[in-house]
């Protein structure tokens, strides 16, 4: 095992660098100078703004900003905001615990959910509760998060005035003040979850069914055993395989594609943060940021390769 | 400028800064506020405590005064800092605030005195050398925008640092601050020639020594001072409140200055709420989360409908326009007068700021919005809808109809892209709808959206591709619109001179005009005199209209009913925030 997630760490070196590489070419190569659109507006002179430039290394040649840059990287330095002058690695890292709490627990709804919810389809096939559940599965997919996270809004925060409007807390609360991030995770959370739980409630219907139509299964009723036992000991852990195949890539959108919950609810997470300084070309930002998502979804892979082994004992880790 | 409907605003407006591109609110002359807050309550007697929750849709980038450069750092700045000096909220006119000052007979020196009641919040008297501070990190950082702005204080290009054209870094000291021996509240800044705006520019960054002064002393590096822990965390203030907490991305908590030395504010917390944009703001006021908030006009009808709050309408210093190319080497026609003033008559404006803005803005002729005293008091062409006019003037300027109805001239026909930023749904429909009403004048006009950080790059730097902009100018404190409309600011890529003069129009009385309100040569900077000039300036945009001026939108300020004095006006909303006070 450790030999495994060794080697796969050594993988991740180029996969790294060529993500680095496309993003500082990509950000550069995109129309508009930082510091100009900066300083727009502004009275700096066209002098204020080379000498602006000069600071953040700007005037030098694309290859050689690169190199430095890189550099720094190796050293831990990810350069300064243009906007913010402060760390760029550590302005996002800043918003990793918001996005990760709201990813945390929309992953766990659509696990608690879904994966019920499929199990449940498969056991009542072809009565109404499966025909529900499988409206529900078309429905979650096809309502856009945006609009369904306005609606809620509209209800339950401005109408009945039962849950907040936006934000993470409310304002006067602690930081560590439990029950009210609860209440302001709530709908973020259950509309980020959605798309996610109609899509294991529909992974599950067809995994449990498709187990339960082969001959282990069979054969573990025919050897009288209870049920609860065939169904959660045999069936359902074979059926969860699919399941941590497309966690790794729910992983990935959790992290980057929150950006229209986090806007709708306005919450402070990583992917408006790095929208906003995408949208102000704020390179030192944007590169941090593609980077150290790059490395947390190298590292959710390697714990999703972990994860099927576990679940499934043939499948061997090597 | 403008920002993307969930973006953050990309542009600042910083009270001290000269213009500003606006992000899509405006404001406009329709000065009709509704019965002030501060007339309503003025018997009652101020209650303490409580919280004052204001919604933004921009997070803070700095507390740093000297580096700010967007609204919502200065908003906080504003409340943490005081400047010298300050204008009306309503009228503009410049008032003393930390210190009260003079001006020489010869216009060239400003001697400034604190007042004597003046204490940072720490109990140290606030000083002459606190203002020299502010001054300093301004000649040393690396980082600030401002450098440009103390140009003309003698002295000053030769301390600042790095060397170029405007910075020497040959001195130690700026020579044309002198402080008061016997007074240290008392000092004078001695400028190299009369400039009428320097009054608001002299307000300056006054930054408590005992905090800052290591970072600015003679050995001090540009990054001691860009990168001091106090720029975001500032331990001791001048102003009303004091800094508590800044939780990225979502609030700024400030606490209030018991011994402010204009009065210990009345409630206990100022909180900036970040927000994702205009929707929620609105959602925020009507339940209630937020205590105040602008929203944009299309949300006005349903707030009308909310008990609990109350909606204040003024004008906002800034205007929504179409800038033509007048040198466009595709758009010919942009070039003659006659053809800029047909696309005046050919857009019917008040319809469309029905359209766009439901209705919450005022047509705008020239460059001036009508809060400002240098507002013309002389009539100028309203360009009224007129489309018979318009063609007439088009077929006088030579451009025909051909076989398709498209108007053509010496065979080049009349194509026209207007081109504004993406995301801003306001200037979107508004180029749409421009083009449509041109397109009936027989002009081949189409909308272009792009990028707002590729458009802001092609406007100053003299990219010719663009033929027509849509964009927003927000007005800073001084009337003073050299930066946008002198000759000096057009842009040129073969001498690498950049600026906002994207029209490439140029008049040398309009210059002159410019240069005379902003250095008089008989050094007279009285209102009066600077009008004059500036009513010239605006007869003279009004006439060859360069841009079609748009439209000057109203900030639309809701409040909850229980906050009591916000009176905000078109130059200050937070003017008086010790004094306001939340009704239980």
């Amino acid at each position: 095992m450790r030999t495994f997630i060794l080697r796969r760490l050594a993988y991740a070196i180029p996969t790294l660098l060529g993500i680095s590489i496309i993003t500082f070419v990509i950000v550069h190569l995109a129309p508009g100078d930082p510091i100009r659109l900066y300083t727009f507006g502004s009275r700096a002179t066209n002098e204020d703004i080379e000498a602006l430039r000069h600071v953040y290394g700007l005037d030098q040649p694309l290859p050689i900003q690169y190199v430095n840059w890189m550099w720094k990287v190796l050293h831990l330095d990810f350069g300064q905001s243009f906007i913010y002058h402060q760390d760029a690695a550590a302005l996002f890292i800043q918003y990793i615990p918001n996005s990760l709490q709201l990813t945390v627990v929309a992953l766990a709804l659509q696990l608690l959910i879904g994966v019920p919810l499929g199990v449940i389809a498969a056991l009542k096939r072809g009565t109404w509760a499966d025909g529900a559940i499988r409206v529900f599965g078309v429905m979650g997919h096809a309502v856009p998060a945006f609009w369904l996270g306005l609606v809620l809004i509209l209800f339950f925060a401005v109408q009945l005035r039962w849950l907040p409007s936006q934000g993470l807390l409310t304002v006067g609360k602690d930081v560590w003040d439990i029950p009210d991030r609860v209440r302001h995770m709530l709908l973020p959370a259950f509309v980020l979850s959605l798309t996610g739980i109609a899509n294991y409630s529909r992974l599950l219907r067809t995994e449990t069914l498709e187990v339960l139509s082969q001959d282990f299964v069979r054969t573990a009723h025919a050897k009288g055993l209870r049920e609860r036992t065939v169904m959660f000991v045999h069936a359902l852990r074979n059926a969860l395989i699919p399941v941590v195949t497309a966690l790794g890539g729910i992983l990935a959108g959790l992290i980057g594609g929150a950006l229209v919950i986090e806007t709708v609810f306005s919450w402070p997470g990583i992917g408006r943060f790095t929208f906003q300084e995408a949208i102000a070309k704020d390179y030192p930002v944007i590169q941090a940021a593609v980077l150290i998502a790059s490395v947390l979804l190298v590292i959710s892979y390697i714990i999703r390769d972990v994860a099927y082994a576990l679940v499934d004992p043939r499948i061997a880790v090597k | 400028m403008s920002h993307p409907r969930t973006g953050r605003a990309l542009i600042a407006v910083f009270a001290a800064s000269m213009l500003v591109a606006t992000a899509c609110s405006g404001g406009t002359p329709s000065a009709s506020s509704a019965p002030s807050a501060a007339t309503a309550t003025a018997a009652a007697t101020p209650q303490q405590g409580g919280r004052i929750v204001e919604g933004t849709i921009s997070d803070i980038a700095t507390m740093q005064p000297v580096l700010v450069n967007d609204t919502a750092s200065g908003r906080m700045t504003g409340l943490m800092y005081d400047g010298l000096v300050q204008q009306d909220a309503k009228s503009g006119e410049v008032k003393p605030k930390l210190a009260s000052y003079t001006t020489s007979s010869d216009g060239l020196t400003y001697t400034f005195t604190i007042n004597d009641k003046a204490n940072w919040s720490d109990g140290k008297p606030i000083i002459a050398q606190d203002w020299l501070t502010g001054l300093t990190a301004v000649g040393k950082s690396a980082k600030t925008v401002r450098k440009s702005t103390f140009q003309d204080v003698v002295g000053f290009n030769e301390f600042c640092a790095p060397a170029g054209s405007q910075c020497k870094a040959t001195a130690t000291t700026i020579t044309g601050v002198t402080i008061d021996s016997a007074n240290p509240k008392k000092f004078s800044v001695k400028m190299t020639k009369v400039s009428c705006p320097a009054i608001l520019d002299l307000s300056g960054y006054t930054l408590p020594t005992q905090v800052f002064g290591k970072y600015v002393t003679a050995t001090s590096k540009a990054e001691d001072f860009d990168n001091a822990p106090e720029n975001l965390n500032p331990t001791v203030v001048s102003g009303p409140f004091t800094f508590k907490e800044w939780r990225k991305g979502d609030q700024v908590i400030l606490g209030k200055n018991a011994s402010y030395w204009q009065g210990s504010p009345n409630v206990d917390e100022y909180v900036y709420k970040v927000v994702a944009n205009s929707t929620a703001i609105t959602n925020g006021l009507k339940t209630g989360e937020l205590t105040f908030g602008s929203i944009i006009a299309k949300d006005l009808a349903d707030m009308q409908t909310v008990d609990s709050v109350r909606i204040t309408k003024y004008q906002s210093l800034g205007y929504t326009f179409i800038g033509w190319n007048t040198a466009s080497p595709t758009a010919v026609g942009l070039a003659d007068k006659r053809v800029r003033q047909a696309l005046a008559y050919g857009i019917d404006m008040d319809a469309v700021i029905k359209a766009v803005v439901f209705g919450e803005a005022t047509k705008q002729v020239a460059h001036h919005v009508p809060v400002q005293w240098a507002y013309p008091s002389v009539a100028l062409e309203p360009y009224k809808y007129d489309k018979a006019k318009a063609q007439q003037l088009l077929k006088d300027a030579g451009w025909v109809a051909g076989a398709d109805g498209i108007l053509a001239k010496d065979g080049k026909k009349f194509n026209l892209t207007i081109s504004t930023n993406s995301g801003n749904n306001e200037r979107e429909t508004l180029a749409q709808v421009a083009a449509d009403q041109y397109k009936q004048l027989g002009i081949n006009a189409v909308s272009k959206p792009e990028a707002f950080q590729g458009l802001v790059t092609k406007l100053t730097t003299g990219d010719q591709t663009l033929e027509a902009t849509i964009i927003g100018w927000s007005l800073g404190g001084d009337p003073d619109p050299y930066q946008i409309w002198h000759s000096s600011q057009i842009p040129d890529p073969a001498k690498s001179v950049t600026g906002f003069g994207f029209t490439y129009f140029k008049d040398p009385a309009l210059d002159k005009a410019i240069e005379q309100g902003r250095n008089p040569t008989d050094g007279n900077c009285s209102t009066a005199a600077r009008k004059a000039n500036y009513e010239t300036f605006n007869k003279i945009l009004n006439e060859n209209q360069p841009y079609n001026f748009g439209y000057s939108n109203n900030v639309l300020a809701v409040s909850a009913k229980t906050l009591q004095n916000f009176d905000p006006g078109s130059f200050s909303t937070i003017y008086n925030v010790h004094q306001w006070w939340i009704k239980k």
